[in-house]
């Protein structure tokens, strides 16, 4: 176990490279031009070109991408074209805040999304299925920003619970937290009650049944662990979108967090932001990938590495 | 006088699909007594295995339900007690093994943990006595290093180590009464042979009744001492098992048995029942083998012959054997 995992966080650096370089390419292809958006509408065109020349932009693209990784390698990221400040300062301000939502998040995603998923799988076409997976595809079609206002409406206006945004104390992530989490626990209540009714078909639940187990044991103990497999792997990848930030609710709870922090640096052309966010999404990926393959083994004794 | 420890009494279990109820068992009644092996013999899809579920009332994920009769074990009426009562029967007084070892234990668990699940719950063993017990009913079924298999999962064992885990699993608490549902179907013909080998001398040393469910009548021979056979969810003839074999009576029964090949015989082709056992949507009128049947007659396919005593000990459902009252009839 110790080998897979010391040779899979290997295995990430070539990735990560590939991925460097389809970043900058793709960057670059944004249409727009930074020199002139950081010289300002009014500039004359030798403004700007001394712009482009300070930024290093009227470099060869090849150039440009190994002074990039060159400063990389040495833990530097750059500076902001906006805000001229060091790009791996702006990212971990909004780091923490997008973490702690996504936590939260998943949080409820999961403790619902399971409770939803086993009542559903188990009355099977009893009225608690139907109010269960009623819920689920509300929770997936109800688009976010309107269950956002739709909260921030009923719960901070009306009632006067929670504040309308920010993230100034906990209870800042409650309503955003909800929100972000609502499609999540929505696809892990599918998925959940659907393998759940897999397994519990199989012959060895019949067993656990044949033995005189209690039926809550056969669900939650015998069934459970066999249906989580493919659970696992799913809430993983949920897990990592959600923590490249959603623009979307962050957006609409004032969040600030890196879906807000990409989507202004995309707008400004802040080319080294948008890498660094990029880079960052990209690394996440691979690391929850990396966790989710572990637990994999863990759960399933037939997988050895 | 032996006393009978399972008495099951005009059972009837109908699935309820869409298109209709089945009767996949209509009204069988036999019973085991204590210490005795019994077999049960038909072809697929002749209730055989609905029987065996609906003793255990574990038809909770089938369409299945008993809508008739009894089932009464040691004087209780299992059909009327509480699903808690049940559970204390189930794996602890009636045990059962299943066709399909491969599957019927679960991936996720060591076997261990799989087997003492049933003795700390039944008969409230501790840990370390639990283990203990489990070690030895590992030797006992004839499992080598016990103490390290109960460490192990089900993928890592063989088909037929995976049954004697499961032998191991529905002993463990002593029951009084073993349901083997093909215990052996799945097997190598030697493993086969050891299986039936270790159920007989469990039975010996532990004085357990088995119910013995099965398709294959050499199976029957090995291990039985008495055998009903059934056809469309009926019992069509019950005897002793030298009986069954020496003096068949239905023509089920005697189509069943030129069915297998004896050694020394020389022959071109294998004697085989023509036809196939009737669906629920086409169920003949009369007797449910008349279509089958070489020896049938008018009456067969207008009316439904009883199960009546032909001989001592010896019960079949068959006009030919009830030429009384088919004259009557006609």
């Amino acid at each position: 176990m110790f080998r897979f995992i010391v040779k899979r966080l290997f295995g990430i650096i070539p990735t990560l490279l590939i991925v460097s370089i389809l970043v900058f390419l793709f960057v670059h292809m944004i249409p727009g031009d930074p020199a002139r958006l950081v010289a300002g509408p009014d500039a004359s065109y030798e403004d700007v070109e001394l712009v482009r020349q300070d930024l290093g932009l009227d470099k060869p693209l090849v150039t440009q991408y190994f002074t990039y990784m060159s400063g990389l390698f040495q833990g530097d990221l750059g500076t902001s074209m906006k805000t001229k400040r060091p790009v791996f300062d702006e990212i971990a301000d909004r780091f923490m805040p997008t973490f702690w939502l996504t936590i939260w998040s998943m949080v409820w995603a999961i403790i619902f999304g399971l409770l939803i998923g086993v009542i559903s799988a188990t009355k099977r076409n009893k009225w608690q299925d139907y109010t269960g997976m009623f819920t689920a595809v509300s929770g997936i079609s109800l688009p976010s920003f309107w269950l956002g206002l739709m909260l921030i409406q009923l719960f901070s206006v009306q009632l006067g619970w929670f504040p309308t945004g920010g993230n100034d104390s906990w209870t800042s992530y409650i309503l955003p937290s909800i929100t972000l989490g609502a499609g999540v626990a929505a696809v892990i209540a599918r998925f959940t009650r659907s393998s759940l009714m897999d397994i519990l078909r199989e012959d060895y639940i019949r067993t656990g049944r044949a033995k005189g187990l209690k039926e809550n044991i056969v669900v939650w103990k015998h069934a459970l662990k066999n249906a989580m497999i493919p659970v696992v792997t799913m809430t993983g990848l949920q897990f990592g979108f959600l923590l490249g930030g959603s623009i979307v609710v962050e957006t609409v709870f004032s969040w600030p967090g890196l879906g807000r922090l990409l989507i202004d640096s995309v707008s400004y052309r802040d080319y080294p932001v948008i890498q660094a966010e990029l880079l960052l999404f990209a690394f996440e990926f691979i690391l929850i990938n990396l966790i989710v393959d572990v637990l994999y083994g863990i759960m399933n004794p037939q997988i050895r590495y | 006088m032996k006393e009978k420890l399972l008495e099951i009494t005009n059972l009837k279990t109908y699935f309820f699909t869409d298109t209709g109820q089945v009767p996949a068992v209509n009204g069988v009644d036999f019973y085991i007594h204590e210490g005795e092996t019994l077999g049960v013999v038909g072809e697929s899809g002749c209730g055989k295995s609905v029987t065996s579920l609906s003793v255990m009332r574990l038809l909770t994920d089938t369409p299945g339900k008993v809508v008739d009769g009894s089932i009464r074990f040691k004087g209780k009426d299992l059909l009327s007690l509480s699903e808690k009562e049940m559970r204390k029967i189930r794996g602890n007084e009636i045990a059962m093994i299943f066709q399909e070892p491969m599957t019927s234990l679960n991936p996720v668990y060591t076997i261990g943990e799989q087997i003492g699940e049933a003795v700390k719950l039944h008969l409230k063993y501790n840990k370390k006595e639990a283990k203990n017990h489990v070690i030895n009913m590992l030797k006992l079924v004839g499992i080598p290093r016990a103490e390290e298999i109960i460490n192990e999962y089900p993928h890592q064992l063989s088909g037929g180590m995976r049954q004697r885990i499961m032998i191991a699993m529905a002993m463990a608490c002593n029951p009084t009464l073993l349901i083997a549902d093909e215990p052996t179907t799945a097997l190598d013909v030697t493993i086969q042979a050891q299986i039936l080998e270790l159920m007989k001398k469990l039975k010996k040393e532990k004085a357990t009744s088995i119910m013995l469910i099965t398709h294959d009548l050499g199976v029957v021979a090995e291990m039985c001492d008495r055998v009903i056979v059934m056809y469309a969810g009926k019992v069509v003839e019950e005897a002793e098992v030298t009986e069954i074999f020496d003096n068949p009576k239905h023509p089920y029964t005697k189509g069943l048995l030129n069915s297998i090949p004896k050694l020394g015989q020389k022959m071109d082709r294998l004697d085989s029942i023509p036809g196939n056992v009737p669906t629920p949507a086409n169920m003949p009128k009369g007797c449910k083998f008349a279509p089958r049947c070489s020896q049938v007659m008018d009456i067969c396919k207008e009316n439904e012959p009883d199960l009546i005593q032909v001989e001592d000990g010896h019960k079949c459902r068959c006009f030919l054997y009830q030429n009384e009252m088919a004259r009557v009839v006609n």
